[in-house]
């Protein structure tokens, strides 16, 4: 069984038409911002880790105004079918709004948040809530990009040095010959050197 | 290879690489399970880079971010369900995005299993001292109908994704016996299945490998009859993409469909399909044991732990004699899909003109992408 924290991270109940929001999300920290972004008395954040089958219960008990969660949780098919399901029907935030406003779509897929909303929720208010939730997730997706461009890096430079010195072992050249030779083909078929030296590799191999 | 070597006698010594010979790069969506075989033994034997791409295997944790990225262009190509193309062009459960199949990765693969509790139940209510196999739905009838009469929650099962076979699947099953309207129907992850069985939190499900053989395995679940009992030889996932990504790189699909028609074709000799299995374990991708992975592949169904498999040759099928028989993308494949979504209610009877339906069909059949791969593979 995974892990089934759940907190209820309420602000004070003092009015019956809070918007409240079910968070799934098990990257604490992210979720602490939104929540804390998000506090304020017109809103009631519950917050769940990610959980398996359970969140149906969860959904059933809570029931939600809008359900917040990360785009790579393996719970967001349960949610995605409830909207088939008469007594719940979640829209998918995709299918809420009605202007199908697909850069906002674009945006939330690529920052890994995705948004379902359920009844009559006020439109404004959700695509607040929205906007604050795409915003925490866009920090953290930019982190995680800056780790993958630099690793991405290294791995283009290893690619380079090894083709690199497949052309100086199978043509006799040097150093220098070899990585001229490499930067002519990218700028004779208008391609990145890293991807002259991965198909150049690629052949070099094939031929051997 | 389209390969030209010039060796100049000047310090200028040059392989000259051609436009041509440059590897595309393409991000290729899925959701690991046994029958991701194809796109697994593409990478691990050199066919992608055969036909000079270069291919990122994605996996997704679920079918509805597999979906998004591939409508929102993060993903180039995914393998999908077989029906999730035809719900996404007509904008049920997502956005409304055309896409386009150039070819069936495979057919089966699905098989449905119940609870210990529920099948000794069954056994009792009908005296029989083991349960036929395939299973005919009718034998969970006095099950059913004691919950209603105690006023108990109905049986609930569950599969993995509104637009699937697996859920077509059940409900013909079901239907059968005239019993689809007596079960709860939930989506659960496939992975989630075993321990939710366990749990009790359902009492069956619909899913497709390794999670059956996965559940016989742990001893939460008994497989009663597969998916090839109740559709036989039926379209399970398919290669997909946006209408708008095949217009513009007809030619890299076609590469990519050429590509996996080879693995499927190495995949038709059984000898191949334990190699696969190993391929699967090791590659990361399925990180599940081979005893789990293996059977299916090898057209064996377990059915209870300890028990002696059911043999069901067709149980993955990936390609038979040529290409055209399972690979291929048809207009029929796509209508039968279209009735089973009329059929269980998820498209609306008014929400499309005839005229308008007729085109998203002849949109989403990929011909002439699965003719230029054969064309590619014939060279």
């Amino acid at each position: 069984m995974k892990r089934n924290d759940q907190r209820n991270q309420s602000a004070q109940v003092n009015n019956t038409k809070k918007l409240s929001i079910l968070l799934i999300d098990d990257n604490e920290s992210r979720s602490a911002q939104l929540i804390s972004a998000l506090k304020n008395s017109r809103y009631q954040v519950s917050h769940l880790l990610t959980s398996g089958a359970s969140l149906l219960k969860k959904v059933d008990e809570l029931k939600p105004d809008m359900v917040v969660i990360d785009i790579e949780s393996p719970d967001r098919d349960i949610l995605d079918s409830l909207h088939t399901l008469s007594s719940f029907n979640p829209k998918p935030i995709v299918m809420f709004s009605e202007q199908e406003d697909s850069e906002t779509i674009t945006r939330s897929i690529k920052s890994g948040v995705s948004a379902y909303v359920c009844g009559n929720a006020d439109p404004k208010r959700v695509r607040a809530i929205l906007d604050a939730a795409l915003a925490r997730f866009e920090d953290y997706q930019s982190v995680k990009q800056e780790l993958a461009d630099t690793k991405h890096e290294l791995e283009a430079k290893k690619i380079i040095e090894s083709a690199k010195r497949l052309l100086m072992q199978s043509r006799n050249m040097s150093e220098n010959e070899a990585f001229h030779a490499l930067r002519k083909m990218a700028m004779d078929t208008g391609q990145k050197l890293e991807d002259v030296a991965k198909t150049l590799i690629s052949m070099l191999n094939t031929i051997k | 290879m389209n390969i030209e070597m010039t060796t100049q006698s000047t310090t200028d010594q040059t392989q000259v690489i051609t436009r041509s010979d440059i590897l595309t790069p393409v991000k290729l969506g899925f959701v690991s399970l046994t029958d991701s075989a194809p796109l697994i033994v593409a990478q691990r034997l050199g066919y992608f880079r055969q036909f000079n791409l270069d291919v990122t295997l994605c996996p997704q944790n679920s079918w509805s971010t597999l979906r998004d990225k591939l409508q929102t262009g993060l993903l180039d190509a995914a393998q999908l369900l077989a029906p999730m193309p035809l719900a996404s062009s007509l904008g049920l459960g997502s956005m409304q995005v055309q896409m386009s199949v150039p070819m069936v990765l495979s057919q089966n693969g699905n098989a449905i299993s119940l609870s210990p509790v529920l099948c000794h139940e069954i056994l009792r209510n009908n005296a029989l001292a083991e349960l036929p196999f395939p299973m005919p739905a009718s034998l969970l009838r006095q099950s059913i109908e004691r919950r209603k009469k105690s006023g108990e929650v109905a049986l609930r099962f569950a599969t993995v994704f509104p637009y699937s076979c697996h859920q077509y699947q059940l409900i013909d099953w079901l239907k059968q016996s005239d019993l689809h309207n007596d079960v709860d129907i939930i989506t659960i992850p496939p992975s989630e299945m075993s321990s939710s069985l366990e749990s009790g939190l359902i009492d069956g499900f619909c899913v497709g490998g390794p999670w059956n053989a996965k559940s016989v395995r742990e001893g939460t679940g008994i497989t009663v009859l597969t998916s090839y009992n109740i559709w036989q030889d039926a379209a399970e996932k398919v290669l997909g993409t946006s209408y708008a990504f095949a217009e513009q790189h007809p030619e890299t699909m076609a590469k990519l469909c050429a590509a996996l028609l080879l693995s499927c074709e190495w995949l038709q000799f059984l000898p191949n399909r334990f190699e696969a299995s190993k391929m699967m374990a090791e590659s990361g991708y399925l990180p599940e044991p081979i005893d789990v992975i293996a059977p299916s592949l090898l057209g064996s169904c377990l059915t209870e732990q300890n028990a002696t498999p059911q043999i069901v040759p067709n149980y993955n099928r990936f390609y038979f004699e040529n290409a055209l028989v399972v690979n291929a993308p048809t207009i029929e494949m796509q209508e039968l899909l279209l009735n089973k979504m009329r059929e269980t209610k998820q498209l609306p009877q008014d929400k499309f003109s005839a005229d308008a339906l007729q085109k998203i069909l002849d949109n989403m059949v990929n011909k002439s992408c699965f003719e230029s791969a054969l064309a590619l593979l014939a060279k």
